[in-house]
């Protein structure tokens, strides 16, 4: 296999700048991320941040205004947004445009958008102290119903009740929007003083995908433009974030009723083990084998078999080492499906895997690296785990590992997982202690 | 074989028609690890009621069937074909729409094995009754999964209001009574009449060399025998070009309220170079209309009816067409009242020159770079292909279509005879 492209980094203080430099897109791509760790005083507002920057610019001023902007950028499609990895809160602007050359008539378009996505971050559009009031008040009633928008998709609301109520008491388990009791007391003054705040002590990492020429220059060139932007600041103590501790009592049961056809079930397990450890990659397999693929346990036995399911998978959380399952099931099969996923769980952990289920497994997982190298903001995000865990894996480095995990090394990784909590919502009336 | 270079997009496109009359198109992407393949049939949910050549009658099949049979063709009597796939590291899936069914795997290796299963998996039906039973508990989660999503809910019903006899509104997946009559003999009937490969379209988009996988794809084609192609009339109920209900509610167990409004597309019957051409001008038009660079977007936030997923859409197939906007909104009578005023003053007063050139030059960087991702290529490729149309040629129509044209578009398309609303309001 040729070499596979790779980051190349200038970091100074809590600035750096990531280039890979590519020609097989027609597309530059770019983010901006900021981090930060997330907590109770400051989640709903930090959450808040990246839209109400979109609301305006000094240099352009109101959401139309921006839009406007980047559809002059020939289509550039600039959004921002709130991500939680582990116990951080990352605040991010991402952007896209054709390279230049591309398109008739396209001259410093990489330019424009490199400075767009730095004013949208760090240059807001103010008022005589801060936000602009008007700004603020649409923000407020936008993002209450982005926090609504979270119960009407309920998949998505079981799993995050699911680690909600796993991670009660800990940055992992705060909402990553926020709170809507929060929302009232949310004002232009509050918000400018954590935004002042985030933009003092903030990790800034900016990415850079395309046609770059000249990294050392690139790389130049945006370190400046940084510095500029969020001014100076020592290099913040981040710790590499580590995975949640097992948890000592009793595992957790939660159940709640809602008006809804399918029953959702969803299952949490801790492992302790994150991306930065050694046992990531196992337990990565562990995990494969279990619920990843078509070819999965749960795929296999609650679908397949027992016909009780139309999804029912596993994933794995990196940086939190959390194992989450999740199926949506008739509600009267409750019982039935929980008795099957952990018949799975216990299979794995017992050491029952066949020698085509590990190398169904191990392909499925080197097929999906592979394919990250066709698609830019991916190769980002791996990067970007990296740099939060604190260990450095090239799509290269992941692929060798992957392929060196042995069934022994998943058994051994399988005993980490330590059943937490059993989410179960239904569509019955249930009394608040059950 | 011929290739099609299109060079202002640095792309060439091999294309050939094998003798059994399956049509291949291959797109290299040097540099690409995966590549991404796709076996399409021209057949979907709206395919209700069709007629044999020969037959005295012709036959109605249950609601979800080319569903159901997307499903089931994984099924084989020696087991399922997902570990097929997976023993060659390939990921595969497929999915049902109005008027197609697609059978694909992405893979980064042996792509020749890869690319002979899914073309052996397809073409090899193998149904039995306890395994069509098994799947209906299946399709009965998913239809009850979908029931619950209030953007599932308000499109459907919406279709349901714009259309009075079209299958389009029927959920693609059926009802749960509807697929209980599924049985075997029905899905090899469907499979005959529509899996022939003068019906089916092989896409592929990737790194791997296209020479060779035209030979694999001619070789394997090759050793099968499909008989004459089955000559099959489809037939739709005749259409009235107003809309069946002005306005339709549903409740769900959700947060806020949703808001669809529809335009039931007079002017269908379009294949080919005309149909793209259509579907571009509109799109283009709704964007300056609704997009996010629009004063009606922005009036519509500022008045606190819509929020950041407030949309647009536009289909348009030879028998049926629509426009959608709306999305969340805290007072969907409010918002439709507003939507029409502001439609009606643009009617009047006609989309500026301004704001027609921005959607114009959006929607072509847009595109340009949509082609960097295989995925999205290979849908939309087929979808235009199954319909006599290349997308390639998208920018080129894009520059070609004028303020004229999307005024006239305006004027014609959103009367409001040709308009529904779908409300799912909170339990």
């Amino acid at each position: 296999m040729p070499s596979l492209a790779n980051f190349v980094t200038h970091k100074e203080g809590r600035f750096s700048v990531h280039v890979l430099a590519t020609d097989k897109f027609r597309t530059r791509h770019l983010a901006l991320k900021l981090s930060r760790p997330v907590q109770r005083e400051t989640v709903t507002e930090s959450a808040m941040l990246p839209y109400l920057w979109m609301e305006g610019t000094a240099q352009h001023p109101s959401a139309l205004e921006i839009t406007r902007y980047a559809d002059e950028l020939f289509g550039a499609s600039v959004r921002t947004f709130i991500n939680k990895r582990g116990n951080r809160h990352v605040l991010e602007v991402q952007a896209s445009a054709p390279e230049e050359g591309t398109v008739t008539g396209a001259k410093e378009v990489i330019e424009k958008l490199e400075d767009l996505l730095l004013q949208i971050a760090s240059d807001p559009a103010l008022g005589d102290r801060g936000f602009l009031p008007e700004h603020v008040e649409r923000e407020r009633g936008l993002h209450e119903r982005r926090i609504q928008s979270v119960f009407d998709d309920k998949i998505t609301y079981a799993m995050e009740r699911c680690l909600e109520e796993m991670c009660q008491g800990q940055p992992e388990g705060l909402a990553r929007l926020g709170y809507i009791e929060d929302l009232r007391k949310v004002d232009k003054d509050r918000l400018w003083q954590v935004y002042q705040e985030i933009l003092a002590t903030c990790d800034v990492h900016m990415y850079v995908v395309g046609h770059v020429q000249d990294v050392q220059a690139t790389l130049q060139r945006m370190m400046g433009k940084l510095h500029q932007a969020f001014g100076q600041g020592n290099a913040p103590d981040t710790k590499p974030v580590r995975a949640l501790a097992i948890r000592n009592g009793d595992t957790r049961e939660v159940v709640e009723s809602e008006s809804v056809q399918q029953g959702k079930l969803n299952l949490g397990f801790r492992t302790g083990v994150s991306y930065g450890d050694a046992e990531y990659l196992p337990l990565l397999v562990a995990n494969g084998i279990l619920g990843g693929f078509p070819h999965s346990k749960l795929f296999m036995n609650v679908r397949e078999k027992a016909s009780l399911a139309y999804y029912a998978s596993s994933r794995l959380d990196g940086l939190t080492g959390i194992v989450a399952v999740q199926t949506g099931i008739e509600v009267g099969n409750k019982a039935q499906a929980y008795d099957i996923i952990l018949r799975q769980v216990e299979a794995l952990k017992a050491g029952d895997v066949t020698d085509e289920e590990l190398d169904f497994t191990l392909r499925g997982l080197r097929n999906q690296y592979r394919q990250v190298l066709d698609q830019p903001m991916s190769l980002t995000e791996i990067h970007f785990s990296g740099v939060l865990a604190g260990i450095h894996r090239s799509v290269e480095d992941l692929l060798d590992q992957i392929s060196a995990v042995g069934k022994e090394d998943v058994v051994r990784a399988a005993q980490t997982l330590e059943l937490d909590t059993v989410y179960f919502l239904n569509n019955q009336e249930v009394n608040a202690s059950a | 074989m011929r290739e099609i270079s299109y060079d202002r997009l640095h792309q060439t496109l091999i294309q050939d028609k094998l003798d059994n009359g399956l049509v291949v198109y291959l797109l290299p992407k040097p540099g690409f690890q995966q590549t991404f393949a796709t076996f399409t049939t021209r057949y979907g949910s709206i395919d209700r009621t069709f007629k044999l050549q020969g037959a005295a009658e012709p036959t109605t099949v249950p609601d979800g069937i080319a569903h159901f049979l997307e499903h089931k063709m994984f099924e084989k009597e020696h087991g399922d074909v997902f570990p097929e796939f997976a023993k060659h590291g390939a990921s595969a899936n497929a999915f049902t729409t109005f008027d197609l069914t697609t059978y694909l795997f992405s893979c980064t290796d042996d792509v020749a094995k890869n690319t002979e299963v899914l073309l052996d998996f397809v073409q090899d039906p193998w149904f039995s009754e306890r395994s069509v039973e098994k799947e209906k508990g299946i399709i009965g989660q998913e239809i009850r999964m979908y029931d619950d999503n209030p953007d599932w809910l308000v499109f459907f019903n919406l279709l349901q209001a714009m259309y009075k006899e079209h299958p389009v509104q029927v959920p693609i997946a059926g009802t749960v009574e509807s697929i209980a009559k599924i049985d075997p003999d029905t899905l090899y009937q469907c499979h005959k009449t529509f899996y022939h490969p003068s019906n089916m379209v092989f896409f592929a988009v990737g790194g791997f060399e296209p020479k060779a996988m035209l030979q694999w794809i001619r070789e394997n084609q090759a050793k099968k025998q499909f008989g004459p192609a089955p000559v099959v009339e489809r037939i739709f109920p005749e259409e009235p070009p107003q809309v069946d209900a002005p306005e339709v509610t549903a409740k769900l167990g959700v947060s806020q309220p949703r808001c669809f409004i529809g335009w039931k597309d007079a002017k269908t019957g379009l294949t080919g170079p005309e149909q793209l051409e259509q579907e571009i001008l509109t799109g283009v038009l709704l964007d300056a209309l609704f997009g996010r660079s629009s004063d009606f977007y922005h009036r519509l936030i500022d008045e606190n009816l819509i929020d950041q997923n407030f949309s647009w859409e536009y289909e348009c197939a030879p028998t049926y067409g629509y426009s959608v906007v709306g999305g969340n909104t805290p007072n969907p009578q409010r918002l439709v009242q507003t939507v029409q005023t502001l439609l009606t003053e643009a009617q009047q007063r006609g989309v500026s020159e301004e704001d027609f050139e921005r959607s114009r030059r959006k929607a072509i960087g847009r595109f340009i770079t949509s082609v960097d991702n295989p995925n999205y290529v290979a849908r939309a490729f087929v979808s235009y292909a199954l319909r006599g149309a290349d997308m390639f040629e998208t920018a080129d129509v894009l520059e070609r279509i004028t303020l004229e044209q999307a005024n006239q578009r305006l004027r014609e398309h959103f009367v409001p005879e040709q308009r529904s609303v779908s409300m799912v309001l909170p339990k």
